[in-house]
């Protein structure tokens, strides 16, 4: 594997296609982490009570979206 | 600059379990426990239920502050709502997690494990000498602690996996999206746990009913929402109560994830291993995750001492730790995924067909395994599931 894949593929790279990405509406998450494990670039985070999305890195592939159990995600125009 | 020998990050039942195990095995070493939420046990993200055999491996549950019920009953609940009661002579328990918890988390405390609350990782890098500096923050403000071995069991977000570079992703069929609510005056039999399955109810998943008292239970389900129809877990949560259990009051709501993938593929590396839902050691057929995360804490603490004490925290070191899990457990989960693959496939018509064949069977004799073996012979479709158990 080169070092060039290996990079997008731990999501360190800017993702330059994507027209939307995920973003969180903070008043319905209810912190529970099941989005990280799910998003290929590893975009999302969560820091003691806060999910955050790096917009940079996320590639706008909507995983993370339908398997909120409460719909907190959703698409936005990058 | 704080030195410790064993860091664990996560103090759910497999972080504290690897605490203790390591500071059991090994008295010299430097153990600590993080844990990011201020109280160990809050919130609970779990349906609380737990095999008898297995808890016992670890604890007495009889009459345990941390026990909310006892089960003696499943009741399986076809798409058609067609009961089948199954007297297995099966012993379950419901548990309080907040008090169980905090049991085992006061547990390593009392042999000497330094446990912080209200304590994030935020990351980590190895050093020149072998070891790993973890960022924390705290109720201190930021640290940076050296670890010999850092045992990440911080649940289904991995981060510890994540950043030694183990891959912890999850495909999207392998997500279980859960929604649970603990409800009052509802009316079901509270010795039982209760299982429906149903595309229309919770599709690849099942809802259940888990009594932690007379009137009380946690009522959830999980999804795969790859095969969901648009709506999210609460929202087929809330359609599957308002037609069963109309009359409930909800004092109580979680979400969360189970990962229904098998074991990763690698579950350690230089100075690293993860436990429990971090390296996706449930169940895959039942979603079961408890006792499997206190095993892998045990199977981790007791390495990561014998390796410290050894002088040898290298991966190859601590492969024996992948290798004991996956003889233990990690095999046998590959199967119950295949498993879990071929019963996909079934629709609800086979369900209710296979609920009116159990139903035949004498219900003193009606235990798991004579159900299968009754419905193997007027359920062909059952044949390649079957299957799955041995290849």
């Amino acid at each position: 594997m080169t070092p060039l894949i290996s990079a997008a593929k731990v999501g360190r790279m800017p993702h330059p296609r994507a027209s939307e990405v995920a973003r969180v509406a903070l008043e319905l998450c209810d912190r529970c982490g099941l989005c990280l494990p799910l998003c290929p670039p590893e975009a999302i985070h969560l820091e003691f009570d806060e999910l955050l999305i790096d917009q940079q890195t996320c590639t706008g592939c909507r995983k993370c979206i339908a398997p909120c159990p409460v719909g907190a995600l959703a698409m936005v125009p990058a | 600059m704080p030195d410790s020998d064993v860091l664990v990050v996560g103090a759910g039942p497999a972080g504290s379990v690897a605490a203790w195990e390591a500071k059991r095995a090994a008295p010299e070493l430097d153990v600590v426990l993080l844990e990011r939420d201020p109280t160990v046990g809050i919130p609970v993200r779990c349906a609380e239920g737990v095999g008898d055999a297995g808890l016992r491996e670890f604890v007495d549950p009889d009459g345990a502050p941390w026990v909310a019920r006892r089960i003696t009953r499943i009741i399986f609940v076809a798409p058609d709502d067609t009961e089948v009661r199954v007297a297995d002579g099966t012993v379950a328990w419901i548990l309080d997690r907040t008090r169980f918890d905090s049991f085992l988390a006061e547990r390593a405390r009392a042999v000497g494990v330094e446990v912080r609350v209200a304590t994030e990782a935020a990351g980590m890098e190895r050093d020149g000498d072998g070891r790993w500096r973890v960022r924390v923050r705290g109720p201190r403000g930021e640290e940076v602690w050296r670890a010999r071995v850092v045992i990440g069991a911080d649940g289904v977000e991995a981060m510890v996996g994540r950043w030694a570079g183990l891959d912890t992703r999850v495909p999207a069929r392998d997500m279980e999206s859960c929604a649970q609510y603990v409800l009052q005056n509802v009316d079901f039999d509270p010795d039982a746990i209760y299982l429906q399955f149903g595309d229309r109810i919770a599709p690849g998943g099942y809802a259940w009913l888990f009594p932690k008292g007379v009137a009380i239970a946690n009522v959830g389900l999980g999804i795969v929402a790859l095969r969901a129809d648009g709506r999210n877990a609460r929202e087929y949560l809330d359609a599957w109560i308002a037609r069963r259990y109309p009359g409930g009051t909800t004092v109580g709501s979680t979400v969360g994830g189970v990962i229904v993938n098998p074991t990763i593929k690698q579950t350690y590396g230089d100075g690293v291993m993860v436990a429990g839902d971090a390296a996706h050691m449930v169940n895959p057929l039942s979603g079961a995750g408890i006792v499997n995360a206190m095993k892998a804490g045990r199977l981790g603490g007791r390495t990561a001492a014998a390796a410290i004490r050894e002088g040898d925290t290298s991966a190859r070191r601590l492969s024996s730790y992948h290798r004991a899990w996956m003889d233990l457990l990690g095999e046998e989960h590959r199967t119950h995924y295949r498993i879990k693959q071929a019963l996909d496939e079934l629709d609800d018509g086979f369900f209710n067909g296979l609920a009116r064949t159990a139903n035949r069977i004498p219900e003193r004799k009606r235990s798991l395994g004579r159900i299968f073996a009754h419905a193997l012979v007027r359920h062909p479709q059952l044949i390649p599931v079957a299957a799955r158990c041995f290849v």
